[in-house]
């Protein structure tokens, strides 16, 4: 058995009194899309921003790919491989298509504004090589003929795509995803289940995703980790975690 | 339009308009080298013109015009492209400015080392101004700006009482190796290419990688942290151009004018840039130009549109002619509020409109 990729470690989460997450732990294979799912409030978002820096943990380990990054800044996580999108979108408004892709190779490049200014050798190519991916990565998402169009202008489902585009072109390791599929049409939410299969396929990377359509969940995930009140009540795969008792009683709630 | 015709289209129209693009390139050139001429003989091919067909304009005007196109550009920079609120430019100029006295007036350096020093100098007092971005943000940075320059505008005080006393700091008249800039066209000759060149820069910070970022940082912080960027240092990277330029276009100001003293750098010399950028354009530096060239050249043309009353009598008298001054800030105000009303992201985006609306919708 390999490795994980993301180790959570008895992870806790206090926001003055409010326990958002209290003693999670699971963990993340390799190549594997794993969900976190839970109810409204249950602490997925949370989870989410721990892990990539945008929260620091009050109590826990995260581990990814061995190392510790436990309560390092977002732009250092970001520099360790791993990639998310939000839940309410965050595009960049006022940059087109094909820059928001761009702004996703920024790690991949080094030359900083005055090399910009004066165009040297090395940033052409760097630039050169970036919107070569972009372009590529565009096409791939079937986004190729809006380059150049700011993302305001076109509907929702398109705009889902790019920002999931924009986390490709960081080469990360791990995306996480923030209900990529909230507010899609049935067509649109298949097309993404799709992407992220041909995503995982081709490229191999490990995705872990909070999601609220629980049958797409089922049909994209190899894993399932159920949060409820910030508490983990369920581990396992998606068939196991169906029966569970514990997470119909989360969901439907039971008599006390 | 199917979607595989879409990118050879595109190309196609790039390269018919390719040819038509060069010829205006040209043409601008072309009037922008005779342009001071010009001015300076007071006649075209030639022909002598009135002061009104030179619409009240001389050289000198022309040449404070492309020094605050630098202030203008630079502030843009770091308010429209990354996002960055700061009434602090006056204290970049003034920094500039003292520089330029220690260095040039003091010391005796040549000019163009003087100039670096105060880029230097500039870069240095944008990093500090810069720090409090770190803590605070929005209105709470923009007080802090404004800290910054009551405590630039008192140090320059300072300085300047305590070398030269009331009459200010003069300024030697500036020349690069053996040619001196001692004639307003010899001025505008220098700081043409120094404009063009400023422009051109930011253009390429913006299309390249780290530009990219503070432009994703001013629309979406959390995301463009969450791309890897040190929104940190980004924040103090674009303090430290942009006031370095600002400093720059202070030692020039200071010594085209000869002379400089701390009221000229007050709040209103901050704050006439924000008004540029907003009539131009936020984050567009065409925009910063145009902006620029409205608030510094159309007072002027207001004042000589004016003259056409000097001689009327009675109440004409008093409002255009005993009034002039109050009646040019007057319709001066109005032009830029109705500017604003109508295109309110700024002369930029009128011209944008204006192209759309008689070339067809721009593709994209």
């Amino acid at each position: 058995m390999t490795r994980p990729l993301l180790e959570i470690d008895a992870l806790h989460m206090r926001f003055q009194g409010i326990v958002a997450l209290d003693d999670v732990s699971f963990s993340l294979d390799e190549g594997k899309v794993t969900a976190l799912i839970g109810p409204n409030g249950a602490g997925k978002t949370t989870m989410f921003n721990c892990v990539t820096g945008m929260y620091r943990p009050t109590d826990g380990a995260i581990r990814f790919a061995g190392e510790t990054i436990t309560g390092l800044k977002a732009h250092r996580i970001a520099r360790h491989g791993i990639a998310r999108t939000f839940q309410n979108l965050a595009l960049f408004s006022g940059l087109t298509v094909l820059q928001n892709l761009l702004v996703g190779a920024y790690l991949k490049g080094s030359s900083g504004l005055l090399q910009g200014m004066f165009r040297t050798g090395a940033t052409r190519t760097e630039e050169a090589e970036a919107e070569a991916q972009a372009r590529e990565i565009l096409a791939y998402l079937g986004l190729d003929d809006v380059a150049d169009a700011k993302p305001s202008q076109l509907p929702y489902g398109q705009q889902k795509r790019i920002e999931f585009g924009r986390a490709l072109m960081q080469k990360a390791k791990l995306i996480l995803l923030d209900e990529p599929m909230a507010g899609m049409s049935k067509t649109e939410k298949a097309a993404m289940t799709a992407l992220i299969q041909r995503v995982r396929a081709e490229m191999g990377m490990t995705f872990l995703i909070v999601e609220h359509d629980i049958p797409v969940i089922m049909d994209v995930s190899d894993k399932i980790v159920v949060l409820d009140f910030g508490r983990k009540i369920a581990d396992g795969d998606p068939r196991a975690v169906r029966s569970d008792p514990a997470v119909i009683a989360a969901y439907l709630g039971t008599d006390e | 339009m199917s979607d595989t015709l879409a990118p050879a289209t595109v190309a196609a129209a790039r390269a018919k308009t390719s040819p038509g693009k060069w010829i205006v390139r040209a043409i601008v050139l072309a009037v922008l080298i005779y342009a001071p001429f010009v001015l300076t003989s007071r006649s075209i091919f030639g022909i002598p013109l009135s002061n009104m067909q030179l619409l009240n304009l001389g050289l000198t005007q022309i040449n404070l015009m492309l020094i605050a196109m630098l202030g203008a550009l630079s502030l843009n920079f770091l308010t429209g492209s990354a996002g960055l609120i700061s009434i602090g430019h006056a204290a970049f100029y003034a920094t500039g400015a003292m520089t330029a006295a220690i260095f040039g007036t003091q010391l005796g350096w040549p000019f163009p080392l003087v100039l670096v020093c105060a880029a230097i100098a500039g870069a240095l007092a944008g990093i500090l101004a810069g720090l409090p971005s770190l803590r605070v943000r929005g209105l709470y940075f923009v007080l802090s700006t404004l800290a910054v320059h009551y405590v630039v505008v008192f140090l320059f005080q300072e300085y300047q009482f305590a070398f030269f006393g009331v009459v200010g700091v003069p300024f030697a008249q500036p020349s690069i190796g053996p040619i001196a800039i001692d004639s307003p066209i010899r001025w505008y000759f220098f700081l043409l290419p120094l404009v063009a060149l400023v422009y051109f820069g930011l253009r390429n910070v913006l299309a390249t990688r780290e530009g990219r970022a503070l432009m994703a940082m001013r629309d979406h912080e959390l995301a463009a942290t969450a791309m890897g960027a040190d929104v940190r240092i980004l924040r103090l990277k674009a303090f430290a151009l942009s006031s370095a330029i600002a400093a720059v276009a202070g030692a020039l100001y200071a010594h085209l004018l000869t002379n400089a003293t701390s009221e000229v750098f007050g709040i209103n010399f901050a704050i006439q840039f924000i008004a540029m950028i907003i009539i131009g354009g936020l984050g567009s530096l065409s925009g910063s130009l145009l902006g620029a060239a409205v608030w510094l050249l159309l007072p002027t043309i207001i004042t000589g549109l004016t003259s056409f009353a000097a001689d009327s009598t009675g109440i004409v008298r008093t409002v255009l002619v005993d009034h002039r001054p109050q009646l040019v800030q007057m319709i001066f105000g109005l032009i830029v509020i109705v500017l604003l009303i109508f295109a309110p992201g700024g002369m930029a985006d009128l011209i944008a409109k204006l192209r759309a609306a008689l070339f067809g919708r721009r593709h994209g």
